[in-house]
């Protein structure tokens, strides 16, 4: 093979990187640098307004010594557990629902995808009232006295029905985009040869759509262990059941620009980082077994 | 496709960019300042001080610009780390020190010194001048207001359980036997004791002989012996019927729960009046204000000030701006203005804040006065005479969440009361101590 490329082929690979130059300079600048930063502040105490001393790794020190720490943890990965299961197995239904024929699938489409387009803030504030335990429709529906968001038994699930509430819509988008791929003819072919929807199900939905639910799934495990803004928002300060809810990026927040403590709060984030990463990779290695990328 | 010519592209970059450098002196010749603010409510006051300016400075403009608490001092520090702070700001206690002893302030201690070479002690009071000092003792800010926190009450419910109203000989047990017989003969709260500092225990704290942090501001008195008899008075009030617990408070603000008549008292700063008036247009007139209630038998000791019972805590806001800023000039003689008697007038007369001007006070009753029913705001001005600053130090952003969190730990049973006093003296302590060590 000749390693020297034409002058035509040189000036195409050069276009090449022209065109990809705004995406790589937009990540470098906007998400590479921060990172490296990030990593170097979590070995510094920030002294304020940005002068930061190099203190090894005393934050980490500090960070794995913390018991609030290791509960942020645990609250963190059980918010994912009440969430990506659950969520997913939804949106799937949803997406098949949709899929049918069924009258004014647009509309229902709409209305599927609404509360993604609505604010997070906007949301949590009308969830904070359905949840009200004084006055909240849920509990004068249920008949019962549920402190949804004060109880440390039930905070974390509250938080958890509200982003399972506000992400449906958009996992369920995209597994229907999935769903579309799915030639018919399997399907026809299948019921030809007598197979019924339960086993059409799982010989010919789940295996098609399995690439899709696998992107879907690395998205909202990633955005389940980053949960932060339903938590401000639904929790204040004086909750009593602050610490029971509290996710490792609301304790980020509060360290970094409550307290002030960006190092500290950096080490908080690296930590995040190193774990949506290992879950990551084992998602990555586990892919191999279920899905099906060729027909 | 839109074909556009490369002349075209040019000239539409040109104008992006420029758009971009749109700052400082610009092409109207006229200097343009930024006003940052947290209290939506206060805008009007402030625009109208700024108009005043204006008025004598045509060639200056000031754009007054609100945003919310939380993100105030966020969006403050970011500035300040890229030293592109607003021209103009409000600075509070609680964060002045941080920002004064990083050298963010400019020093504003000379800043009279053509008017009266004593301008601020003559005008300002010793708390209103405390509240806008540095570590240093130099004054990083001008002095903007001054409040103290009352207790408001529910003359219905009062009436409704023959009770006589507060006055300002009420003790702490009438506050107690006053709830208990408003919840047996109605049905509604008494007095709603939540879970905050300088509109709840901290009050409470000083009235019993105790104290927050020592006058030097270098240690804590949790444990203090009169500190302790009010934590132990102030936390279990939400032990008793009449009072709502934390969980309630969490979901529904005491003024709130006051204003849905579910409760007969709760402690309001003054700040917050005028825009209660204004949203619950259905409960004037049935409402009222008094003096906090005092402690019948303080414990006194050396580090209790001579407070005989009584204390609320008052705080102050200053008008500081940005020690390098790019204004830095035009921005301190706007403050220089914000500090005079005339700003302070329009300011009071505005109903934003109690101006901190010393005879202006008063001008702040204008805010009431588009309503037929009265409040008696003569206690909100009675009640400076034994005002406490409120409690800070250069460490207070670093142990404030801490000692919040370990109190709420304390309202939900997870922690002994007096253990959980310890571990916020020792906290605050350690905080402390490492910022005094820098």
């Amino acid at each position: 093979m000749n390693n020297k490329l034409s002058a035509a082929a040189r000036r195409e690979e050069n276009w090449g990187w022209f065109m990809v130059a705004p995406t790589i300079i937009g990540l470098v600048v906007l998400n590479l640098w921060p990172f490296v930063q990030t990593l170097y502040a979590s070995f510094c105490e920030h002294e304020g307004f940005g002068h930061y001393k190099f203190i090894g790794l005393q934050n980490y020190v500090d960070m794995f010594m913390n018991a609030e720490f290791w509960k942020a943890t645990w609250n963190t990965i059980y918010f994912c557990i009440l969430t990506v299961p659950v969520g997913i197995a939804l949106a799937l239904l949803i997406a098949m629902l949709l899929n049918a024929n069924v009258r004014f699938k647009g509309g229902f489409r709409t209305i599927f995808f609404l509360p993604l387009v609505c604010a997070p803030a906007a949301v949590a504030m009308v969830w904070r009232w359905i949840f009200n335990g004084e006055y909240g429709i849920l509990n004068q529906i249920l008949g019962v006295k549920i402190q949804w968001i004060t109880d440390p038994k039930t905070a974390v699930l509250a938080v958890a029905i509200v982003s399972v509430w506000s992400s449906i819509g958009y996992d369920a988008v995209l597994l229907l985009a999935g769903l579309q791929n799915i030639p018919k003819s399997l399907y026809e072919a299948n019921s030809i040869d007598g197979a019924g929807k339960v086993q059409q199900f799982f010989t010919i939905t789940l295996p098609m759509v399995s690439p899709t639910l696998f992107s879907v799934l690395i998205m909202r495990l990633m955005a389940s262990m980053k949960i932060y803004d339903l938590i401000y928002m639904m929790a204040d300060e004086t909750n009593p059941a602050l610490t029971d809810m509290q996710s490792l990026m609301y304790l980020f927040y509060r360290s970094s620009f409550v307290a002030g403590d960006r190092g500290y709060g950096s080490a908080i984030v690296i930590w995040t980082v190193g774990l949506i990463l290992l879950v990551t990779l084992v998602q990555f290695q586990g892919q191999k077994k279920w899905v099906t990328y060729d027909i | 496709m839109i074909k556009l010519s490369r002349i075209k592209v040019a000239v539409l970059m040109l104008i992006l960019l420029l758009s971009l450098t749109g700052c400082g002196k610009s092409a109207d010749g006229k200097i343009h300042l930024t006003f940052q603010i947290w209290d939506v409510y206060q805008r009007p006051g402030m625009q109208a001080m700024c108009d005043a300016y204006t008025a004598q400075h045509p060639d200056v403009e000031i754009e007054v610009q609100a945003t919310s608490w939380s993100e105030y001092w966020t969006k403050l520090e970011a500035s300040a780390e890229s030293n592109t702070m607003p021209d103009i700001f409000w600075m509070h206690t609680n964060q002045l020190l941080y920002y004064a002893d990083f050298g963010m302030l400019a020093d504003v201690t000379d800043l009279y010194d053509d008017v009266e070479s004593d301008y601020y002690e003559k005008h300002f009071s010793e708390i209103s001048r405390r509240n806008a000092s540095g570590s240093d003792g130099h004054l990083y800010g001008v002095p903007k207001d001054k409040d103290n926190g009352l207790l408001v009450y529910n003359k219905e419910m009062f009436d409704a359980a023959g009770v006589s109203y507060p006055t300002e000989e009420w003790t702490w047990e009438d506050l107690a036997d006053a709830s208990q017989k408003i919840y047996d003969k109605t049905g509604k709260y008494g007095f709603m004791a939540y879970n905050d500092d300088q509109l709840g225990y901290w009050c409470f704290v000083y009235q019993a002989g105790g104290h927050i942090l020592t006058a030097d501001r270098t240690q804590a008195g949790y444990t203090n012996p009169g500190s302790v008899k009010a934590m132990e008075f102030y936390v279990n009030m939400q032990k008793e019927d009449w009072c709502p617990d934390q969980t309630y408070f969490t979901e529904t603000a005491p003024g709130t729960a006051f204003f849905s008549e579910a409760g007969a008292m709760y402690l309001e700063g003054n700040w917050n009046l005028p825009q209660l008036m204004e949203n619950y247009p259905e409960m004037r007139g049935k409402w009222d204000l008094a003096k906090l209630p005092k402690c019948a038998d303080p414990i006194e000791d050396s580090e209790s000030l001579d407070q005989d019972g009584r204390a609320t805590m008052s705080n102050g806001l200053c008008y500081s701006t940005s020690a390098r800023g790019k204004n830095r000039e035009a921005a301190l003689d706007v403050i220089k203005f914000f500090g005079t008697e005339e700003a302070q007038r329009i300011q009071g007369e505005n109903g934003a804040a109690i101006p901190a001007y010393i005879g202006c006070e008063e001008t702040w009753r204008a805010a009431f006065d588009s309503y037929d029913e009265k409040l008696d705001l003569d206690v909100i001005f009675d009640q400076f005479d034994y005002a406490v600053q409120a409690v800070y130090n250069s460490a207070s952003p670093k142990w404030k969440s801490q000692v919040i969190d370990e109190l709420t730990r304390i309202y939900s049973g997870n922690q002994d009361l007096m253990a959980g006093l310890e571990n916020m003296e020792r906290i605050v302590n350690t905080e402390t101590a490492k910022k005094l060590e820098k």
